[in-house]
C-alpha cells in the first residue's frame, strides 16, 4: 500500500453497503516516458498491475517480451527488480530497474474489455431467443 | 456436526502446540494454486484473466509437495484455476493424503464425474464443489447454463462413491436469502457433508465490478441466511466464523493464516490480494509488512473483505484458543439462531427475484441491519 492512497476509517468500513468497484486502467499500447527514475518507478509498478505480457527494451539494445509478475522495490533502480516470464522459457526471471531502458504495453490486456454489462446483455438475448447461453473462456493458442 | 472428529482434533492440536511453543503467526490452510486455467469464466472472478503462456503453466508435483511440507499447514486447499485440468491432479492429491492433509479440492465439477474413478476415498480427501445456488442462480453466476447440471451430477456420484463432499457457495449483492436457504435444503438433499459460504472479494480485475457486497450489507446478508437454521443444515467451517458473517463477533484478518503458493511463488499477503511474491514460505512471513493489511489498516483493498480465507482462521485459533472459545463453537454448532427479526427480513420482497436477476444497475433492497 502505497502512503498517497487514502485510508478508510474503521466507521466507514464497518458502514459500507456496497464495496467500490475499481475503475480499469486502459494500458494497452501504453509507452511510458522514461524522463525520472520515479517516471521508471511508477511504470514499473503499473506493469506489475498490468494482466498482459510488455515488452523491455534494455539498455544493451536486447528486447523482453515478458510478463511481469512481481517487483521488489528498494532505494536505488539498481536494487530495485521486477521478476517476470517469457512465453518462450519455464522458468522465473529478473532484471533490475536500472537496465531497462524502455516498457512497451505491447500484449492484449486479458482483465479488460469483459464488462458485465455485456455479459447481462447477452445473457439476456440467449434467454429471449431459447439458446443456450455461456461465456468461454479464451483459447489458449 | 460436519467436520469430521479427527480433522478436528488434528486442528486442535496443532493450534496449541503452536501457541504453547510461543508461535503467533502460523498458516492453518495452505492455499495451494497449481494453475490457473479454468473452464469457466465467471464474471465475479478476478483469478485467470492472464495471457495463454502464463495459463499453460502449471505447478509440477514436486513443487506442490515442497510448497506444502515447507508450510506445514494441516491442510490444504486446492483451488486455481480449474483444478482438474491438471494432468497430474489425482498424482497430487495422492502424494497430500501420503502426508496425511486434510485436502479440500475445490473444483467447479464440469468434469468431476468423468474423473472420479482415478480417485480414492479418504477421509483426508474432501471434493468441495462449487455451487452458487439454485440451477439459474448459478448457472447465471459462472456465466454458463448447464453448470448447475453437470456439478449436481458430480456431487451426487462422488457421495454415491464414498467421498467427503462439501458445496461452495460464494454470495454478491443481489442475493435473495430465501433462495439461498432453499438451496442449502437442496444441497443437504444430495447427501453432502456441509457447506461452505463465503461473500465475494472485489477482485480488482473482475469483469463485474459493480455487486460487491460492503460490510454492512454482508452482515444484513448472512443473518438472513444464517438465523432460524434448520437442523438439516450442516455447515463445514468454523461457527464463529458464521457468527461474524451475522455480526455477532468482531475479528481482524489473519492473512497469514491462508497462505497462497502458485506458479508465482508465495503470495503477498493473502490468497485474494496481490502485492507480489516472495521465494519461500519464511520469507513471506518475515518480510510481508503485515500491519499494511486488513481492516484496521485502513487499506481499501482491505476495507469490504470478510472473505472466510482471511477471517475463518482467526475464528478457528479463537475456538481453538481457550475454554471460552470452545464453548462458543460447540453452542454454536448446536444452535439454530433463533432470531425473530432476521424472520422479518426474510419475509421482505426479495432484492431480485430469477426474474430481475439481471437488473444488476437497480438498487439492492436495503435490509434493515440488527445487530453489527
Amino acid at each position: 500500500m502505497t502512503a498517497e492512497v487514502l485510508k478508510y476509517t474503521l466507521e466507514q468500513v464497518e458502514a459500507l453497503e456496497l464495496a467500490p468497484g475499481t475503475e480499469h486502467q486502459k494500458l494497452e499500447g501504453w509507452i511510458p516516458e522514461f524522463a525520472s527514475d520515479e517516471d521508471i518507478r511508477q511504470a514499473l509498478e503499473k506493469a506489475f498491475d498490468y494482466r498482459g505480457d510488455v515488452t523491455l527494451t534494455l539498455k544493451s539494445g536486447e528486447k523482453i517480451e515478458a510478463f511481469i509478475f512481481n517487483r521488489r522495490t528498494g532505494a536505488t533502480l539498481a536494487d530495485s527488480y521486477v521478476q517476470y516470464f517469457t512465453p518462450k522459457a519455464p522458468e522465473k526471471r529478473k532484471i533490475s530497474y536500472a537496465e531497462i531502458a524502455r516498457l512497451e504495453f505491447t500484449g492484449k490486456d486479458r482483465a479488460a474489455g469483459k464488462h458485465w454489462e455485456d455479459w447481462v446483455k447477452a445473457y439476456n438475448e440467449k434467454k429471449a431467443s431459447g439458446e443456450k447461453y455461456a461465456l468461454h473462456p479464451e483459447s489458449l493458442e | 456436526m460436519a467436520v469430521p472428529i479427527s480433522q478436528m482434533w488434528t486442528v486442535a492440536t496443532y493450534v496449541l502446540k503452536k501457541r504453547l511453543s510461543g508461535n503467533h503467526r502460523y498458516p492453518l490452510v495452505l492455499m495451494l494454486e497449481p494453475l490457473f486455467r479454468c473452464n469457466l469464466a465467471c464474471a465475479g472472478c478476478g483469478k485467470v484473466q492472464y495471457p495463454p503462456h502464463i495459463l499453460k503453466k502449471q505447478l509440477t508435483p514436486e513443487e506442490c509437495f515442497a510448497a506444502v511440507e515447507e508450510c506445514g499447514a494441516p491442510m490444504v486447499s486446492i483451488p486455481g484455476g480449474e483444478p482438474l485440468l491438471h494432468p497430474q491432479i489425482v498424482e497430487i492429491v495422492n502424494g497430500l493424503i501420503a502426508r496425511k492433509k486434510y485436502i479440500y479440492l475445490c473444483t467447479n465439477a464440469l468434469e468431476l464425474k468423468r474423473r472420479l474413478p482415478e480417485f480414492t476415498p479418504s477421509k483426508y480427501l474432501t471434493f468441495s464443489v462449487h455451487l452458487d445456488g439454485d440451477r439459474e442462480h448459478h448457472d447465471f453466476s459462472v456465466c454458463r447454463e448447464g453448470g448447475y447440471d453437470l456439478a449436481v451430477e458430480g456431487i451426487k456420484e462422488a457421495v454415491k462413491r464414498g467421498f467427503r463432499v462439501t458445496t461452495n457457495a460464494t454470495f454478491f449483492d443481489g442475493t435473495d436469502p430465501n433462495n439461498v436457504r432453499g438451496f442449502f435444503d437442496d444441497v443437504m438433499a444430495m447427501g453432502v457433508e456441509g457447506i461452505v459460504l463465503s461473500p465475494g472479494y472485489s477482485y480488482e480485475n473482475a469483469p463485474d465490478q459493480n455487486r460487491f457486497l460492503g460490510r454492512a450489507r454482508v452482515r444484513r446478508l448472512f443473518r438472513a441466511i444464517l438465523s432460524n437454521r434448520k437442523p438439516t443444515w450442516k455447515f463445514n467451517m468454523s461457527p464463529l466464523f458464521l457468527e461474524f458473517l451475522m455480526g455477532d463477533r468482531k475479528y481482524e484478518c489473519t492473512p497469514w493464516g491462508s497462505p497462497a503458493y502458485n506458479i508465482f511463488g508465495w503470495q503477498r499477503p493473502c490468497y485474494l490480494l496481490q502485492d507480489g511474491y516472495a521465494e519461500s514460505f519464511k520469507e513471506l512471513l518475515e518480510t510481508t509488512r503485515w500491519e499494511e493489511y486488513g481492516v484496521a489498516s485502513g487499506n481499501p483493498k482491505c476495507a469490504n473483505c470478510m472473505v472466510s480465507c482471511g477471517y475463518e482462521p482467526t475464528a478457528v485459533i479463537d475456538g481453538f484458543g481457550s475454554l471460552k472459545g470452545i464453548w462458543g463453537m460447540i453452542r454454536g454448532t448446536f444452535s439454530m439462531y433463533k432470531d425473530e427479526h432476521a424472520l422479518r427480513l426474510l419475509s421482505e420482497p426479495a432484492p431480485h427475484g430469477p426474474a430481475t436477476l439481471i437488473q444488476i444497475e437497480k438498487p439492492a433492497q436495503v435490509f434493515e441491519e440488527t445487530n453489527a
